[in-house]
This record gives structure tokens, sequence and C-alpha cells, in this order.
């Protein structure tokens, strides 16, 4: 009954402009009160009425899911912040080093914080002139990439056309499904980055068809990749939870995001599915449009993701 | 559309109390003699007394995070503005420690006077005759408890709970370890064990003898609230579709043994608990919103006080001459007096 308040990540590295796009959001006229979480890392001078100071602290479930590792930290501020009514969303800065994961399980495992807030959306902030030194030195950069539904790109009157090309190419090799805005001194629209709702199964009905898909060089082999698996063949869906479940057990550990649309013998209903690591919602989400393909997509973002043995399995699951 | 008011009409218990509703967020409730003083996410406490109007005092400048009742019936409190109040019965507040850009999680009373807050990872201690004592702790603090007689402190955390002894210079500590993380904690009547609420929907506990350790599991949700009652004594928690009373007679305890489940015909789960001072009774509150009366026994009688309106119930207690206070999410008050009523079904 009570309204859940929408929370926005921001990740990306320290210098990358996090600070910049906080404040913008706090200090724009748009209406909305904010409550911000900042990290003990965080770049000093964010004006705000309501900021609270994270300290980083992993915990790991005793769930028998290995890689299911939570922010208690956030679990505790969230459920204070929830006796308040003095603002209308919430904003995350994470520490420049932080893996997203934890933080993205944490809206999925704590039931509290589920039924109370939900995660809008993941943004990262990342620097056009440096992004490339700190994929090539650090693996938190490729996943805060990985895990991003929106990428600001920002500082891009720092580098010429080539390198403005660069960049993109090595995020989308790691995230092509992420929206991508260029930006100057994070100076985008804000309703691009606040409102979107990404973690929803609604939102994973507009998956585009991934135009990335086939052979183009990679002048850089990334970590971590995406993989988009498509059929017109219905699923079975008895096989396909049983593929998919094992799956998410054996590389949940590797497998970062998940979601497909899926289109099961026996329903007119499409099944759409979002997961983080090993956590996974799924629903039937209305019928397939009328006079439209049933096609399911399925696509992955991770490490060490084996294409050939992901396709089989899949195509497995092909209802008889 | 149903109509709200034909499919969920008053029970007679509501339709004779006070209904009001407050803007703001229930955050606690605690008996302090014929009082019910309530804690409140602006910031307010809100004191309810059978014979006069509703008091309000603006004590904090966010949301109140925590309330304990001291044994000369001051209330502490804790606050996301980072500060440790202090009330007394008569209204007077006196700050006890201020520190900004913090939140002050958790307060806990002894029976001696000692009086203790939780920041972040530190517990801070003060004894009436003014020692003072900052305990840190490898994580955030998730529950503090003085034991009966106060010469013990218990704090739980991630990875299992530290326990502050008093030796003759001051608090020193042991350390009781299990995997996981402690979001509530709570010594039984006779100290004998200590109990703790987890991130996994499970209580664990220890029998402070041998610390042996206990694990009650299969909880459907995150048990919130853990409240000792009656002579046996009983443990009552909240976590599941009913109210759950583990025995903890006997050297064993619970071990071994099943709970009683009461209160069972509310709807949803049990989101908070009471127990009637001096009476071997409980009422427990639902996600839905009802309230249900149970005297405690295996053939007990459950009987709605209230009934579901939708928001869960956050807060209820009852006084020893039977007034209930009930607040759920939305803040909407039952303030009813329970007398002569819950012994006839």
């Amino acid at each position: 009954m009570t309204a859940q308040i929408p929370v926005t990540v921001l990740t990306g590295f320290l210098g990358a402009g996090k600070t910049t796009l906080l404040n913008r959001i706090l200090t724009e006229q748009h209406g909305r009160k904010y409550a911000v979480i900042v990290n003990e890392f965080g770049e000093t001078g964010i004006d705000n009425e309501l900021v609270v100071d994270a300290d980083e602290e992993i915990f790991e479930m005793n769930n028998g899911c290995i890689c299911c590792t939570v922010r208690g930290d956030l679990i505790r501020i969230l459920s204070g912040l929830m006796k308040r009514r003095d603002f209308d969303g919430i904003l995350i800065e994470t520490t420049g080093m932080a893996d997203p994961a934890p933080v993205a399980q944490t809206f999925y495992v704590d039931q509290e914080v589920a039924d109370r807030t939900r995660l809008d959306a993941i943004v990262t902030v990342v620097d056009a002139v440096n992004l490339p030194t700190h994929l090539d030195e650090a693996h938190e950069a490729a996943e805060q990439i990985a895990f991003a539904d929106v990428i600001l790109l920002n500082k891009v009157d720092l580098v010429d056309a080539a390198g403005l090309t660069n960049v993109e190419d090595r995020i989308r090799a790691i995230n092509p499904y992420a929206g991508i805005l260029r930006s100057e001194k994070c100076g985008v629209a804000l309703d691009k980055v606040l409102g979107l709702d990404a973690f929803s199964l609604e939102r994973v009905l507009e998956i585009e068809p991934d135009f990335l898909d086939g052979d183009h060089d990679h002048e850089h082999d990334e970590d971590i990749t995406s993989i988009s698996l498509h059929s017109e063949t219905p699923l079975d869906p008895d096989l396909f939870n049983l593929w998919f479940g094992r799956l998410l057990r054996e590389k949940g550990q590797d497998i970062l995001r998940s979601k497909g649309i899926l289109n099961f013998a026996g329903s007119d209903e499409r099944y759409v599915i979002q997961g983080v690591h090993m956590l996974m919602d799924g629903s039937y989400l209305g019928p397939w449009p009328k006079d439209g393909l049933r096609q399911s997509k399925l696509v992955f973002i991770g490490r060490n993701l084996d294409s050939m043995a992901l396709k089989e399995g899949y195509e497995a699951c092909r209802a008889a | 559309m149903m109509n709200i008011e034909t499919e969920n009409p008053l029970t007679a218990v509501e339709s004779s109390g006070q209904r009001l509703t407050m803007e703001a967020v229930p955050v606690a409730a605690l008996v302090a003699g014929e009082a019910v003083i309530t804690a409140w996410g602006d910031g307010r406490l809100r004191i309810f007394r059978a014979d006069s109007a509703l008091q309000t005092i603006d004590l904090h400048r966010g949301a109140i995070l925590s309330m304990a009742l001291a044994a000369d019936l001051s209330v502490l409190t804790g606050g996301d503005d980072g500060r440790f109040v202090r009330t007394t019965p008569e209204g007077e507040t006196e700050t006890l420690a201020e520190l900004p850009r913090k939140w002050v999680d958790h307060v806990a009373t002894g029976s001696n006077g000692n009086i203790a807050c939780s920041v972040g990872r530190e517990v801070h201690v003060r004894e009436p005759a003014g020692f003072r004592q900052v305990l840190e702790h490898p994580s955030t603090v998730g529950g503090i408890a003085f034991d009966r007689k106060s010469k013990r402190l218990a704090v739980a955390h991630y990875g299992g709970v530290t326990i502050w002894s008093r030796e003759a210079r001051r608090w020193k500590s042991s350390a009781l370890k299990w995997a996981g993380s402690h979001t509530r904690v709570s010594w039984s009547p006779d100290d004998r064990f200590l109990m703790t609420a987890m991130q996994e929907n499970a209580l664990h506990g220890w029998r402070m003898r041998d610390k042996a350790d206990l694990t009650m599991s299969g909880y459907p949700a995150k048990v919130s609230g853990l409240v000792w009652t009656g002579a046996l004594p009983w443990l009552a928690t909240t976590g599941a579709d009913s109210a759950i009373l583990w025995p903890f007679d006997g050297a064993r305890g619970p071990m071994g043994r099943e709970p009683l489940q009461l209160c069972s015909v509310g709807g949803g789960l049990v989101t908070a608990i009471c127990t009637a001072p001096g009476r071997e009774v409980i009422l427990a509150g639902f996600s839905d919103g009802s309230v249900v009366f149970s005297e405690i026994g295996a053939d007990a009688e459950s009987f709605v006080v209230r009934r579901g309106q939708g928001a869960a119930v956050s807060a209820v207690a009852v006084t020893a001459s039977g007034m209930l206070f009930v607040a759920d999410e939305a803040g909407r008050v039952l303030w009813v007096s329970l007398a002569g009523r819950t012994n006839q079904p």
C-alpha cells in the first residue's frame, strides 16, 4: 500500500564526475527532494539537507548462494530512511572502486528493502579521457559498466573523435544494452538518469535487437562481454527453468546481469526475466503483440561466457 | 470494487476506542506505568494516557530510530539527527550526546541506571557514577541489551555478538561467533539464554552456561520483534503467519521442541508483537493491519481486536490496566481499553 521509493545508484571512478552529477540533481529545480547516501571516501561538497554517511559493509548471506553478498550498511540506512516521509527519492553514491553487485543484490535479498524501495537504475559515470586506462588497470571499471543501465560518458570535450569512438566501442563490447549519454561536466537532462525504472520487468521488453551481434573486431579483448540468444521456436518452460536454474547456480558468479523475454509453449503471454548474478525475478507480463513475431531473447553480461555452451543449452530447451 | 466499510467493519473494540491518524511513521511504543510512550519518524514522542489528552513532544530533528525506558521512567531516544536524548516523565528533555552527521541507531538501559547508545560500530556506555567508555566493534551494531543486573552488555553485529562484562576497572569483551548478520539481541529474563534475530529469517542464540548454540529457522520473513512473556518464560516473535512462542524452561530451553503458534487468524505475517504487564497474553499485529489477542496456551482462542485496513501494524503496546495502543505504517492509531473484553471471546 505504501508507494515504493525509487533509488538511483551512482557508480564511477573517483574523478569521473559522480559528485558533479549528484550536485546537479540536488540543486536543479524539479520539485523533488532526495535523501543522499554518500560513501566515506566521497569527494566533499554535497549540499543537501538529508545526507547520510555510509560505511561500506559487505555481508555474505547464509543462504547457500555463494556469490550472494549484500550491503549491510544500506539495509540499515534504507530501513532508517523509511521512517521519514520528507523526501521523494534516494541517491546512493558508491565508492570509486565499488563492485555494484552487492548494492543491486540488496534490493533482491532484503524483503523490507524490496517492499519499501525499488532500484530505479544504476548510473555509471565514466571519464572519456581516463576510461581506457581504468579498464586496463582495474576490473571494477568493467564491472561498473556491466551493471549500468545508463552510462554517462563525461568529459567528451577533452577527447578527439577517434578517442571517443574507441571509448564507446569498449563500453559496447562490455555492455551493449546500456544507454550511453555523452556529456561535458555531466550536462545531461536529468530525466535521462532519473525515473528510469530500469530494474522493472516491463523495461526488459524494450531490449533492442542486438545490433552488435555478429563478428566485428574489438581492439581490446574485454574481460567482461555480453551474449545474446534468440529463437522463434517456442521454449518448453520446464526444460528452460531446469537449464536456467542450473546455469545460475553453476555460473552465477560469472554472470553479472541477465535479461530475457521468453516465448513459452502453451502460453499466449510473454515471460520476462531479469537477474543479478544468482538472483532472479520472473513473471508473465501480458500477451505478445497480435501480429508480431514471438521471438524469445535472452541476454547475458558476464565473464567467461561460453557462447557455444550457452547456445546449445538454450536450444535444448525448445519445445518438441 | 467492494466497499471497505462493509468488507471490514470495525470490531466492537475498535468502535469503542479513539481512532486517530498521524502524519508520520510509527517507530516504537513502550509502556511506562499507565502511559504508552510512542516514538515517531517525524522526531516526536506522542504519549497516550487513559485519562488525559494526547501529549506531543518535539524531540529530534529527523526520525527517532530507537527508544528505551529507564528504571526512573525517563525515556531515552536515538535519532538520525545524531542526538541521544533523555526525556523525563515530566516532559523535560536533556541532550546526552550529539554526533553531527551520525545516526544514533540503538539505545539501551540497565537496571542500575547504566545507559548505552550505538553509533555505527561504536557503543557509548555511561554509568550513573559518571564512568564512560566507548566500545568498538568489527561492524555496524545491530542491537544492544544489558542483562538483568546490568553487569553485561550484549552487542549484536555481523558475525555474532560481543559480550562486554563490567570488570573492576572497565568493560571487557568476549565473543560469541555465528556467521551472518545479527540484527536484534535480547537476554532471557533469567539471563540463561541470549537470543538474536538474523538477516536470514531465523533466530540464533546461545545458552550462556556452555555457549551451546540454538538456531530456529523456517520463518517466512525476517524477525523484527522479540518479546519475553510469562513465568515459563516464553519468547514470542514476529516474522511468521502466527505469533511464534518458544519455551525457555528447563535446562535445554527450546532445543528440540516445537513452538506454540498463536493468533493465527490475522492476515499476512506478524509484524509487531507485545504482551501485557503481569499477564500471560499475546497481542500480534499483522501485515494487513489486523491485531489479534490470545491468552498463552495450547488451546487458547484468538480474538480479533482490530480488522485489517491494508497497512502493516508497526507497533502494539498494552498497559497493566488494559489500555491498548496500535499504530500502522499509514500512521493510523487505535487507542482503546481492552478491560472486560478479552476474557470473553
